[in-house]
C-alpha cells in the first residue's frame, strides 16, 4: 500500500531569506518507496521540476492563494520503462522521462549575450522533430525560453547543484508554431 | 509565463528621455539656470526637474520596465500600464515646468500648473512603482540587484510624496504648519532621496547585473555587495524617516540625519566601487565593448563625486559647492552611464525585435553590426571631456566657461543620439540582411512590435 505523501513546508525558510534546496533534497532522500512529496513554497519552484524529474518524479502544481504554491511530486516507477516514448506535451512542464538522449551538447557558458540565444536556436533548427539537444548556460536564458515556446519546441531547464550552470534540454517540436 | 518578452514601451520612454536631455543641455548653453543663475532660482528648478524627471527618471523607468523582468525571470505584471504612466509623467512634467516658470515671473495664466503637474507625476510614478513592485513581489525570493531596485523604488515613493507636499504648499493649497515647515526645510531630503536613493541606488543595482552580463564576469553574491545593499538601504531609511522625524517631531534641523545618511552612503558606495573593480578585473572577456569602457568613466565620476562630497562636507564647504557636485553626479555619473548603456541596450532590443523570429532560420546580423563603435567613441570622448570641463567651471563659478563646455556636451549628445537612431533604424545593416515586412522599420516612439505574452 502506498504511503501518504510526505509534507515539506519551505515557506518559513524562504521568508527568512534562506535556501531550501538542501532541505528538499534531504526530504526526497527520506521518502519511502513510491511515496510522494507535497511541497509548499512562496513561489512556483520551476527549477526544481527538472532536478526532481531526473530523479524520476512527476509534478502537479497549483497556486494555493497569497502567491503560495503547493506542488505534489509523485515518483514515476514506469519512468525507466518509458524510455523512448514521446514526452508529455506542454512546453515547460515536459519531463525528461520519455525523451531520447540529447544528440548535441552545447557549452554556451563563456559566450557573451546574445550568442547563447543565437547558437541554441540555430542548433535546434538543425534537429529533426522529436530530437533533443542539451545546452549549458551561465544564467537562466530568459529571452530564449519564450522563443522556444513560440517555435513549438519543448524544453526543460534548471540550475545544476553548483547554482552557477543552467542546464537546458530542448526537444524539437513538429514544426507547428505555438499560437501567439 | 516563464521567460521574458520585450517591454513594448521602453523605447518610447528612451526617446522622450533623450529629447528632455537635449532640451536641458540647450538651456544650459543658453545660460538658463545654475550656474549662470542662482541655485535657488526658479529657472534652476526648471532645469533640475527637466533633467531629473524628463531625462533621468524616464530613462531609468524605461530601463526598469525591461530590466526588472530580466532580473527576476518573470514577465512584467501589467504590460500595457507603462504607456498610461508615461502619458501622466509627460503631462505632469510639462505642468511642473510651467508652474516653475510662473514662479520665475513668466505669465502662464491662472491655472495651478505646479499642483496639477505634481499630481500627474505622482499618478505616473505610482503606476510604474505598482507595476514593478508587483513584478518583484511575485518573484520572491529576489536576488541582490533586484533588492537594490526595490530600495530605489521605496526612495522614489519618498521623493514624490515630498514633491507633492511642496507643490501644494507653494501653490497655496495648504497652510498646515507641519507641511509648510517640511516645504521650507525639506528640500535636501527631496534631493537626497531623488538623486541618491532613486537614481543612484537603482543604477548601482542594475550595473551589478549588466556589467557582469556583458563582460562575462562571475556573478556570485559577495558579502561586500550585501553590506553595500544594507548600508545604502539604511541611508535611504534614515533620510526617509529620520529626516521628517528630526524636523517635525524633535524640532531639530536636518544636519544629523543627513550626516548619518552620508556616512552610510559612503560605506555603500565604497563597497560598491570595490565590487565593480572586481567585476572588471575578473571578466572573462578581455576586449570589452564601448559601453563597458565608457561606463568606467561614469563610475569614475561617481567615485570622484563621492570623494568631493565627503571632503567638502568635512571642510564645512558643502553649501558653496553643492550645485557643482550635483552636476558631476547628474552628468558624469548618471548621464554618462545612461548614454553608455543606451548605446548597448537600444541595439540589443532592436536586434531582438527585428531578428528574434529569424534566428537560426536565415542569416542575421550580429548585435554589433547595428553600431559603429569607432565613430561613436569620438562622441563619448567629447561628452566626458566636456562634462569634466563643465564640472571644473561650475566648481570655479565660471558661468561663461560652463556654457562653452555645455555646448560640447550638447554636440556630443546630439551625435550619440544620431548613433542611437542609426542603430534603431538598422541603417548600418547590409540590405541583404534587412528583415522584411512589419519588422523592417522599428519605430522610435511607437511600441515594440513583439507583444508581451503572458
Amino acid at each position: 500500500m502506498t504511503q501518504a505523501p510526505h509534507e515539506l513546508d519551505v515557506r518559513p525558510i524562504l521568508r527568512a531569506g534562506g535556501e531550501p534546496f538542501t532541505a528538499i533534497m534531504d526530504a526526497v532522500k527520506g521518502l519511502g518507496s513510491g511515496q510522494a512529496l507535497r511541497l509548499l513554497a512562496t513561489f512556483e519552484p520551476v527549477p526544481l521540476y527538472g532536478v526532481l524529474a531526473k530523479k524520476g518524479f512527476d509534478h502537479a502544481a497549483r497556486e494555493v492563494g497569497g502567491g503560495d504554491w503547493e506542488v505534489l511530486f509523485t515518483p514515476t516507477s514506469a519512468a525507466v520503462a518509458a524510455q523512448g516514448r514521446p514526452g508529455k506535451p506542454g512546453g515547460e512542464n515536459a519531463a525528461t522521462p520519455g525523451w531520447p538522449e540529447p544528440l548535441r551538447h552545447l557549452d554556451n557558458r563563456d559566450l557573451e549575450p546574445p550568442e547563447p540565444l543565437v547558437r541554441t536556436l540555430a542548433a535546434v533548427e538543425e534537429l529533426q522533430p522529436g530530437e533533443v539537444l542539451s545546452a549549458l548556460l551561465c544564467r537562466e536564458p530568459v529571452f530564449l525560453l519564450p522563443k522556444l515556446r513560440e517555435r513549438g519546441h519543448e524544453w526543460q531547464g534548471a540550475f545544476e547543484e553548483d547554482g552557477k550552470t543552467y542546464k537546458l534540454l530542448v526537444r524539437k517540436g513538429t514544426g507547428k508554431e505555438a499560437a501567439a | 509565463m516563464i521567460g521574458v518578452s520585450l517591454s513594448r514601451w521602453t523605447m518610447s520612454y528612451f526617446t522622450i528621455a533623450l529629447v528632455a536631455l537635449l532640451g536641458a543641455e540647450m538651456l544650459m548653453v543658453a545660460g538658463f539656470g545654475f550656474p549662470s543663475q542662482s541655485i535657488v532660482a526658479p529657472q534652476t528648478l526648471v532645469l533640475v526637474h527637466l533633467i531629473a524627471i524628463g531625462w533621468l527618471s524616464l530613462l531609468i523607468s524605461g530601463a526598469l520596465l525591461q530590466f526588472v523582468p530580466v532580473l527576476v525571470a518573470k514577465s512584467l505584471a501589467y504590460s500595457e500600464l507603462p504607456i498610461v504612466a508615461l502619458a501622466f509623467l509627460v503631462a505632469g512634467l510639462a505642468g511642473l515646468l510651467v508652474g516653475f516658470l510662473a514662479l520665475a515671473g513668466f505669465s502662464v495664466g491662472s491655472i495651478p500648473w505646479l499642483t496639477l503637474g505634481a499630481i500627474c507625476l505622482t499618478v505616473g510614478f505610482v503606476l510604474n512603482i505598482w507595476n514593478l513592485g508587483r513584478t518583484l513581489w511575485s518573484a520572491r525570493p529576489i536576488g541582490l540587484p533586484a533588492h537594490f531596485v526595490a530600495a530605489g523604488l521605496l526612495s522614489l515613493v519618498g521623493v514624490i510624496t515630498l514633491g507633492t507636499i511642496f507643490s501644494f504648499a507653494l501653490g497655496g493649497w495648504t497652510t498646515n504648519p507641519v507641511l509648510m515647515r517640511l516645504t521650507a526645510q525639506g528640500i535636501p531630503l527631496h534631493a537626497a532621496l531623488g538623486l541618491g536613493g532613486w537614481l543612484t541606488f537603482t543604477a548601482m543595482g542594475v550595473t551589478y547585473r549588466l556589467l557582469a552580463m556583458f563582460m562575462l564576469s562571475p556573478e556570485a553574491e559577495h558579502r561586500t555587495s550585501q553590506i553595500a545593499l544594507v548600508a545604502g538601504a539604511a541611508a535611504i531609511l534614515v533620510v526617509l524617516i529620520g529626516g521628517p522625524v528630526c524636523l517635525l517631531i524633535l524640532g531639530q534641523g536636518l544636519t544629523h540625519p543627513l550626516l548619518v545618511a552620508l556616512v552610510l552612503a559612503i560605506v555603500s558606495l565604497s563597497l560598491y566601487g570595490h565590487d565593480i573593480v572586481r567585476l572588471y578585473r575578473t571578466r572573462k572577456r578581455r576586449k570589452i565593448e564601448l559601453n563597458a569602457r565608457m561606463a568606467a568613466w561614469a563610475l569614475g565620476s561617481l567615485g570622484l563625486g563621492s570623494l568631493l562630497l565627503l571632503v567638502l562636507t568635512a571642510l564645512g564647504e558643502i553649501d558653496r559647492f553643492v550645485g557643482a557636485i550635483v552636476f558631476l553626479f547628474a552628468f558624469g555619473w548618471l548621464t554618462g552611464l545612461g548614454l553608455a548603456k543606451l548605446y548597448k541596450i537600444v541595439a540589443f532590443l532592436t536586434w531582438l525585435e527585428c531578428y528574434g523570429e529569424l534566428l537560426g532560420r536565415r542569416p542575421t546580423p550580429r548585435v554589433q553590426d547595428l553600431v559603429d563603435e569607432r565613430r561613436a567613441k569620438l562622441w563619448f570622448w567629447l561628452y566626458f571631456a566636456s562634462v569634466g570641463a563643465a564640472s571644473i567651471a561650475a566648481f570655479l563659478g565660471a558661468p561663461l566657461a560652463f556654457r562653452v563646455a555645455a555646448f560640447g556636451m550638447l554636440v556630443a549628445t546630439v551625435k550619440i543620439c544620431v548613433e542611437l537612431v542609426s542603430a534603431r533604424t538598422l541603417r548600418l545593416v547590409p540590405p541583404t540582411l534587412l528583415p522584411q515586412g512589419d519588422r523592417a522599420r522599428p519605430g522610435l516612439l511607437r511600441p515594440s512590435l513583439q507583444h508581451s505574452r503572458r
